[in-house]
């Protein structure tokens, strides 16, 4: 039982892995399809948006350029500046810059006069004429355009000094990371980040000065903040802002909402090579994911110009790429549970499907085995309706097939076995009985038939004797069968026309048949080869086929006899039909024909031994018997004999 | 007609003589094959009736002697039952005819005249 129940199960275990590997299979390759074109968008739509975040982030750095220079504009503008500065009056025209120009509170705020001297600055004592010519580039813009100028611009510790000495103090940088060329970068910055504006002041139509003003970039939060507020609206992501902007001078962070591992803004800290070389080398525009500091953003990248067009920094702003992975993380861990779940699914499902088909398969499979130990009914289950079902039908029809084989085979060999055990004991003890019986009835005929001879007998006598002659021949008869029936001698054979022997037996009974009012007829097969036969003992069988067929035949009954070619078993031989209309064998004898002795005729009448002695020779002819019969119908006697070269 | 009859058993022998002495022949009857020969070999007969299953030397036994003392006397065999080879030997040794045992009294005359 052990195997083939190891043998269903694992073709079921393999049906389900199969199911289980294909959708794991599909669930894989969806998984990474799916994941990476589902993170590749998010990234391009992520890098669209920094890039578009960029731009405001521009729009708000220039915008605090524009403050600048319109807050000088309105301050240029006002009469009594314009006044004070044309009449030389420089205290007054400072009341009157600081009157508007300090609503905007700036980091620096100066005037020059037409001449470019610096003659007024608000945080900061006038030390000297040397030092005042000097004014910076966006006063000299402002002078030689005769038009207000305001703009990003570099200043250098010493002039920015000048300006606010504080400021000065403030804008210096402590460079936290060097970069490969460290002697480049000093580890104290000291340049200045500034955007600012010039404009200059009119008097009657005619240049009087120009008033200056500008912020520090340098550890400025205003903007950088700004632009988180404003773009990404302080999104936080596990504690940390989604986005982050910076301006850098050159390639140093010199103001940034990016913030390092202790949560202080990454101030003097360098841009990457790769952008620094791209955006400030190149002057490109940069979009891309990047490492800033430790972390991955999605980054956008813009060099800054100053008044002069030189690049000297550059504004970023970058989303943090972590948010965007745990999209991936979580897309993946909702197509894994997808693939889980459908490999669970296709575990259950492939379980039941597998065992729909594999029952009835395991059925069989049983089934075989019982067929096997020799049980030709097993149990195959129900029948199911689809192919399976078809495979069982044939199973069953097989079965019913075997069993119907096994069992006439059981029978025939049954029957076989004790005709020859009967045959051979029944033979024996009837030669020898025979053979002794003889002698004495020899003397009995002789003696009796002797007195028979004598005229002088009493008529009584006379007819008792004749009793004990005809009872002796009767036992005579006896003997004589028995023998016969006993004979186990070897045939001889020769080559002899099976229709002329049957012709010779037919003629013999002719006589009898028309007596009887039977019909006797035969219609040999022409085409018959000759056969080799022993005459005297196949005669004597269609002798007692013929007789037989006579006694169970009334008057106006048929009896007629066929031969024609016909194989049995691929050998070719010939048949013998011996067809009667007689009264049929009852079926409770039709086991009983061919054993020696059996008869239905009155006593005296039948031995028995006709069909014991026919199935005899015709054995030995290696030829066989078979009979049909339908009580009060008739019989059929069929003899097949085979033809001599026949392949063995 | 003077006969020879070999068989081994008696009552064979008093039912052929009852027979054949009824009917006028000379008779000679033994129990053996040796006994048969020593009267085949004193005497001649016009036929020679034997059995052929008998203990010791057999019917065939006997016709073969037969056929060396009295070469032109016919032979006719009883037997019990009548087979091929008893056929086929008898030929061989030029066996007249035969006749089976049981026989009624006309049975064996007539086979006697046959011969
Ligand atoms: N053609 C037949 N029709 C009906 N019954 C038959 C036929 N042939 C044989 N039988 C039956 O089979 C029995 C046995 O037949 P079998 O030839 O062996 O013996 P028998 O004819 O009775 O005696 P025997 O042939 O020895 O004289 C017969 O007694 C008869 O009952
Ligand atoms: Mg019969």
């Amino acid at each position: 039982m052990g195997l083939p129940f190891f043998k269903i199960h694992s073709l079921r275990f393999k049906l389900i892995a199969s199911m289980i590997s294909i959708s794991l299979f599909i669930g894989f390759i969806s998984m990474l399809i799916g994941v990476s074109f589902l993170y590749r968008s998010v990234v391009n739509e992520a890098g669209a948006r920094v890039g578009q975040d960029l731009n405001v982030a521009r729009v708000l750095y220039d915008r605090q350029i524009e403050c600048v220079r319109l807050a000088l504009e309105l301050s240029a503008s006002t009469p009594s500046l314009a006044d004070a500065l044309s009449s030389g009056n420089e205290a007054e025209a400072a009341g009157a810059l600081n009157a508007v120009a300090l609503k905007l509170n700036p980091d620096i705020l100066g005037i020059c006069d037409s001449q470019g001297r610096i003659i007024y600055r608000h945080t900061a004592e006038i030390q000297g004429n040397a030092l005042n010519a000097a004014p910076n580039p966006l006063v000299v813009k402002a002078l030689e355009s005769q038009a207000s100028a305001a703009g990003s611009l570099v200043m250098d510790n010493q002039e920015l000094a000048l300006e606010n000495p504080e400021l000065a103090r403030f804008a210096s940088i402590r460079v936290r990371e060097n970069p490969e060329d460290a002697e480049a970068h000093p580890h104290e910055m000291t340049k200045a980040l500034m955007v600012g504006a010039a404009a200059p002041v009119f008097s009657g139509g005619r240049l009087a000065g120009v008033i200056y003003g500008g912020f520090l970039l340098n550890k400025d939060t205003q903007i950088v903040d700004k632009i988180g507020e404003t773009v990404f609206k302080n999104e936080k992501y596990k504690g940390r802002s989604i986005g982050t902007a910076t301006i850098f001078y050159q390639n140093l962070r010199v103001a940034t909402s990016v913030k390092d591992s202790s949560g202080n803004r990454a101030i003097g800290t360098f841009a990457s090579e790769e952008v620094n070389s791209r955006v400030l080398g190149k002057g490109e525009k940069w979009t891309d994911r990047a490492k800033v500091l430790d972390e991955w953003y999605i980054t956008a990248y813009e060099p800054l110009t100053d008044i002069m067009g030189r690049r000297v920094g550059m504004l970023y702003v970058g989303v943090l790429e972590a948010k965007y992975n745990d999209i991936r993380t979580r897309a993946i861990s909702v197509f894994v549970k997808i693939i889980l779940a459908s490999a669970a699914i296709a575990i259950i499902l492939g379980w039941l499907i597998t065992r729909r088909i594999m029952a009835p398969v395991s059925h069989l499979i049983q089934a075989s085995a019982e067929i096997s130990r020799g049980n030709f009914t097993p149990d195959i289950g129900p029948i199911s309706r689809d192919d399976i079902g078809q495979l069982q039908r044939k199973f069953l029809k097989m079965t019913t097939a075997l069993k119907e084989r096994e069992e006439s085979q059981k029978a025939q060999s049954e029957i076989r076995l004790i005709q020859s055990e009967k045959q051979a004991s029944v033979g024996k003890l009837a030669a020898g009985v025979a053979h002794e019986i003889n002698n004495p009835l020899t003397a009995v005929l002789t003696f009796t038939h002797m007195i028979l001879r004598r005229t002088d007998l009493p008529g009584e006598v006379r007819s008792d004797l004749e009793t004990v002659a005809s009872q002796t021949e009767r036992v005579r008869r006896i003997v004589k069968s028995l023998l016969d029936f006993s004979r186990q001698s070897a045939l001889t054979p020769e080559s002899l026309d099976v229709n002329s022997l049957i012709q010779e037996s037919v003629k013999l009974l002719e006589n009898q048949a028309l007596i009887k009012g039977v019909s006797l007829s035969f219609r040999g097969a022409d085409d018959l080869p000759l056969f080799t036969l022993d005459h005297n003992q196949c005669q004597s069988v269609f002798i007692n086929m013929i007789i037989n067929a006579l006694d169970a035949t009334p008057s106006g009954g048929k009896i007629s006899i066929q031969t024609r070619k016909a194989s049995l078993e691929n050998a070719k031989g010939v048949e013998i039909k011996i067809t009667d209309t007689g009264t049929g064998i009852a079926p409770e004898h039709m086991d009983k024909l061919f054993d020696p002795f059996f008869t239905t005729k009155e006593v005296g009448k039948g031995t028995g031994l006709g069909l014991a002695v026919s199935a005899g020779i015709i054995q030995r002819h290696g030829g066989s018997i078979s009979v049909h019969s339908k009580l009060g119908e008739g019989t059929v006697f069929t003899i097949w004999l085979p033809m001599a070269d026949n392949p063995e | 007609m003077k006969i020879l009859i070999v068989d081994d058993d008696p009552i064979i022998i008093l039912s052929c003589r009852r027979i054949l002495e009824a009917e006028g022949h000379e008779l000679r009857v033994a129990n053996t094959v040796d006994e048969g020969e020593s009267f085949l070999v004193e005497e001649s007969f016009d036929l020679m009736i034997t059995d052929i299953k008998m203990p010791g030397a057999d019917g065939f036994e006997m016709i073969r002697r037969a056929g060396k003392a009295r070469p032109e006397m016919p032979v006719l065999v009883m037997t019990g039952y009548l087979m091929q080879e008893t056929l086929d030997e008898g030929a061989s040794l030029g066996v007249t005819d035969y006749i089976a045992k049981p026989f009624t009294p006309d049975e064996l005359l007539r086979a006697i005249e046959g011969v």
